[in-house]
């Protein structure tokens, strides 16, 4: 899911991945991304593994590189889904994940992958 | 170092002028301790034992807007007889993206070549204790792991079925440093540099992330030379070229990786009217795999090769060989522990003269270990 300001309606899995592994800081049409994740959990492990096809360990691996080298900086990270949602809700052009969505979310959309 | 320092000021200077909230900082502090059955390595006392490995870095990166990030990593390492106590930067810089095709980044930057060379001193990414040592030597890595200089790096997509290209292309200064290994081993046959060597450096990569999900490869080349002077004696290495071919496969709990570096070069030291060549084909390679048994541990195996090909490739000073077999056990996300057996034959990496005053014998075995915090 998506900050509203967030102009695409959907994203490419390839996409996706590109953007949590700090390969690409834009979507596709060009506007700021930030990306954020949860601390751990079921939902942090299930979309590593089905959209990064990677496992925490890999994930953390990967940032500590990036920020050690001086070429990236961390995700923000969130220890509940609820706290991810709000930032998301607050902060333009953010993208998470979340076991789930509620109606009532005004301020974020669901953002569908794609192949 | 003029304009790092600019650079450095002008990232302060905004730093002051907006929330230190964004502000990211993280660090490592890594022990590591060696025993080996006979030579001592690293220019440690490792055949009776020895703790004296440390490592430590702190960094601080803040972006100033969403195109321009600033940083600076501090860095301590204690190898043996090698590094100290004291804090040096181990890269600073300011990076611009104009857009994921392209970036610049400026200040003392991490040196990208084959793999794992801008990476090799993180220690917290790795299952291995020692990368491969004779393609990232670690007592040699303070000279490799950056320059002083700019970097242009992008990503290009190529097609819906091609991939993704990497790329970076840098060039600067590099600088032989005067606690690392090459000048230990200078300082071994009677040579003093007080200055530190240095030489004009420039390079690129180019990673190839393959439709084949999991599978990289990639090429680097890099042109250096060294010009330095010490009382009565002058370091001329003339300009050469580096290469390092590789490949990355990694699939669920499954990491494969090689690599194949060359550095062929001819080092000239000069003492009055004497002259004494050391030629140099340096050709290394490894190949290595592991696998994951669970969350928190991680088995795997790598050989690596080294020869100097421009000289006797029979004598043991002239080649080196590591098998390796490595485990490591993360006790949580932060702190982990890693312990490795390396089997070495030939000693044409990794062994001084002055640790080793009774001569070297041609085959060792190690036992390696550390344990680490990463935030």
């Amino acid at each position: 899911m998506a900050n509203r300001s967030v102009k695409i309606s959907e994203i490419r899995s390839a996409d996706l991945r590109a953007i949590y592994t700090g390969e690409k800081t834009r979507f596709a049409d060009g506007s700021h991304v930030v990306p954020v994740t949860l601390k751990g959990g079921p939902a942090h492990e299930v979309f590593l593994r089905n959209h990064l096809g990677e496992n925490p360990e890999e994930f953390r691996a990967q940032w500590r590189k990036a920020v050690f080298t001086g070429r990236g900086a961390m995700p923000k990270t969130f220890e509940s889904e609820l706290t991810l949602l709000e930032y998301v809700a607050a902060t333009p052009g953010a993208i998470g994940y979340v076991s789930r969505i509620s109606t009532q979310d005004d301020n974020v959309k669901s953002l569908p992958v794609v192949k | 170092m003029r304009w790092l320092s600019l650079l450095l000021l002008v990232g302060i200077g905004r730093l002051s002028a907006q929330s230190l909230s964004d502000v990211e900082i993280h660090g490592f502090v890594t022990q590591g301790f060696l025993f080996s059955s006979h030579n001592n390595y690293l220019t440690m006392q490792s055949s009776t034992g020895s703790l004296q490995w440390t490592d430590a870095a702190i960094s601080f990166s803040d972006p100033l807007t969403n195109s321009l990030r600033v940083g600076i990593q501090l860095h301590m390492y204690q190898l043996g007889q090698l590094g100290g106590p004291n804090l040096h930067i181990d890269w600073a810089s300011g990076d611009y993206r104009i857009n994921d095709k392209l970036g610049f980044r400026a200040g003392k930057v991490k040196t990208v070549m084959g793999l794992f060379n801008d990476s090799q001193d993180i220690d917290a990414i790795f299952l291995w204790t020692l990368l491969p040592q004779c393609s990232y030597p670690v007592d040699n890595e303070g000279f490799f792991l950056a320059h002083l200089g700019g970097e242009v790096y992008g990503s290009l997509p190529i097609g819906e079925r091609g991939g993704s290209l990497r790329y970076d292309g840098y060039a600067g200064e590099s600088t032989l440093p005067l606690d690392g290994g090459f000048i230990k081993q200078l300082e071994d046959a009677g040579v003093l540099f007080t200055n530190a060597p240095s030489g004009k450096t420039y390079g690129g990569d180019i990673r190839w992330e393959t439709p084949w999900k999991g599978l990289l490869v990639g090429f680097s080349p890099m042109v250096l030379a060294e010009n330095g002077t010490a009382p009565g004696v002058s370091l001329h290495v003339p300009t050469f070229v580096m290469t390092a071919q590789y490949a990355q496969y990694a699939r669920g709990k499954f990491y494969f990786a090689g690599e194949y570096d060359r550095a062929p070069f001819n080092e000239v030291l000069t003492m009055g009217q004497t002259t004494v060549p050391m030629p140099m084909d340096m050709r290394s390679w490894y190949v290595m795999g592991s696998y994951r048994l669970t969350r928190k541990i991680q088995a795997g195996s790598y050989y690596s090769h080294y020869i100097n090909k421009a000289m006797d490739t029979s004598l043991p000073a002239n080649y080196a060989k590591d098998w390796v077999l490595s485990g490591r056990y993360d006790f949580n996300s932060y702190f982990y522990g890693k312990v490795e057996g390396h089997f070495l034959r030939g000693n044409g990496i990794g062994f001084y003269a002055s640790t080793n005053p009774n001569g070297l014998a041609p085959n060792s075995n190690m036992l390696a270990a550390k344990i680490g915090f990463s935030f």
